[in-house]
């Protein structure tokens, strides 16, 4: 079974498969003998699919929030210390 | 060619910063040199949009350190992006070559990848960004949208409700975070209807209010597609709407001619073929 982290790198980079219909990415998947979760993303076109393989994972909601719509907020104390992650991440992480 | 004398072996112990993209879609869009970054560098900090796009990451070094822990609901995300700086800082402080790797381009609605790289260059290091595909970039290819055409405005959503905001909507109009406009804490993940009407009050000063708006999100993994949808903007407010969706404005009125300056240059014009016929 080809592993489904260098499947989608190929896939990725090959102007051939990128924008592949779902039927012909199907065949190529065969063929490289892809796992079911990912076979079954791609026929279905719901990536989602993938979180039988990986967990629930994909969208990692807060960590595509990157930019503050403001920035007037008072500094507390310069953390000079590299903090600690929150011991408690959200539930629905990694 | 032998490029082997090129890759000079960098041993100093002088901790540097490199912050770089990753792209919008896995396999596409990373560059040759945001990949050497990575690969080069001692510890890579991450802040990615996408898992899976974080798996793949950790196949190009061995210590990927995700700075997604550090976001906590009912936490200013301020406090969280000076949070990562600090974390970015100690390592280049202790002399390691660090690599800091965010969705998109480091440098796009991303605060903390500029942050760093201004302290590290305060402090004497070396720091610099190198630029990555950003989700803007998908939606000009995506939706067919050249923003030298009729110009465009590129807006935080909540921005245009926190400060007095000028919209020109004869260009187009792009507003990044929709899905949590209107968030005066930057604690929450995520804001509901009521804080979008508060947005669709604000841009019905502008526009119609069955106007059309597209509302986009690109893809982050290569079986996708692209989704685009199309709504009046009264609508807006109730559907389903994720924080990784950006929404635009197409223009709602024609360019108007400025008479005051093409008189000026018509003058000018004059002028010159004035001067033109005394040299001839
Ligand atoms: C903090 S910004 C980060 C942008 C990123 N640095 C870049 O270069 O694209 C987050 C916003 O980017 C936009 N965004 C992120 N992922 C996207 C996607 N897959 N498609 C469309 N827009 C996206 C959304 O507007 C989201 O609220």
């Amino acid at each position: 079974m080809t592993d489904t982290i260098d499947l989608l790198e190929a896939i990725g980079q090959d102007a051939s498969l990128r924008h592949a219909s779902a039927e012909d990415l199907g065949k190529v998947l065969a063929q490289a003998q892809a796992s079911e979760a990912l076979t079954a993303a791609v026929a279905s076109g719901d990536s989602t699919r993938l979180s039988a393989e990986f967990g629930l994972m994909q969208n990692k909601t807060p960590e595509g929030i990157l930019s503050p719509a403001r920035e007037d907020e008072p500094e507390e104390e310069d953390p000079l210390e590299a903090p600690v992650p929150d011991a408690n991440p959200l539930p629905s992480q990694k | 060619m032998d490029t082997s004398a090129l890759t000079h072996s960098n041993n100093t112990c002088r901790g540097s910063l490199a912050c770089v993209g990753m792209g919008m879609t896995l396999g596409s869009h990373l560059t040759p040199l945001a990949r050497s970054h990575i690969e080069r560098a001692d510890v890579v900090f991450a802040a990615l949009s996408d898992g899976i796009v974080e798996k793949w990451l950790q196949r190009l070094h061995p210590d990927v350190r995700s700075l997604q822990p550090y976001y906590q609901e009912g936490k200013s995300r301020l406090k969280t992006y000076r949070e990562w700086v600090a974390l970015i800082m100690a390592e280049v402080r202790a002399g390691k070559r660090v690599c800091g790797v965010f969705y998109g381009h480091p440098g796009i609605f991303a605060w903390s990848p500029h942050k760093a790289i201004e302290m590290a260059r305060a402090e004497g290091y070396e720091a610099h960004m190198e630029p990555g595909i950003s989700a803007e970039d998908c939606l000009y290819a995506d939706l067919g949208i050249d923003p030298g055409r009729f110009g465009c405005q590129h807006f935080e959503a909540s921005q245009l409700l926190f400060y007095e905001r000028r919209i020109d909507p004869a260009g187009y109009l792009v507003l990044w975070q929709v899905g949590l406009v209107g968030d005066w804490s930057l604690a929450r993940f995520q804001t509901g209807p009521a804080y979008r009407q508060v947005l669709v009050d604000r841009l019905s000063q502008d526009y119609p209010l069955d106007h059309e708006v597209i509302v986009y999100r690109g893809a982050t993994l290569p079986i996708e597609k692209p989704r685009v949808r199309r709504v009046a903007l009264c609508d807006l407010p109730n559907i389903p709407l994720t924080v990784e969706e950006t929404v635009v404005l197409p223009p709602a009125e024609p360019l108007r001619l400025n008479l005051a300056m093409r008189e000026r240059l018509d003058a000018l014009d004059a002028l010159e073929k004035a001067g033109k016929e005394v040299q001839a």
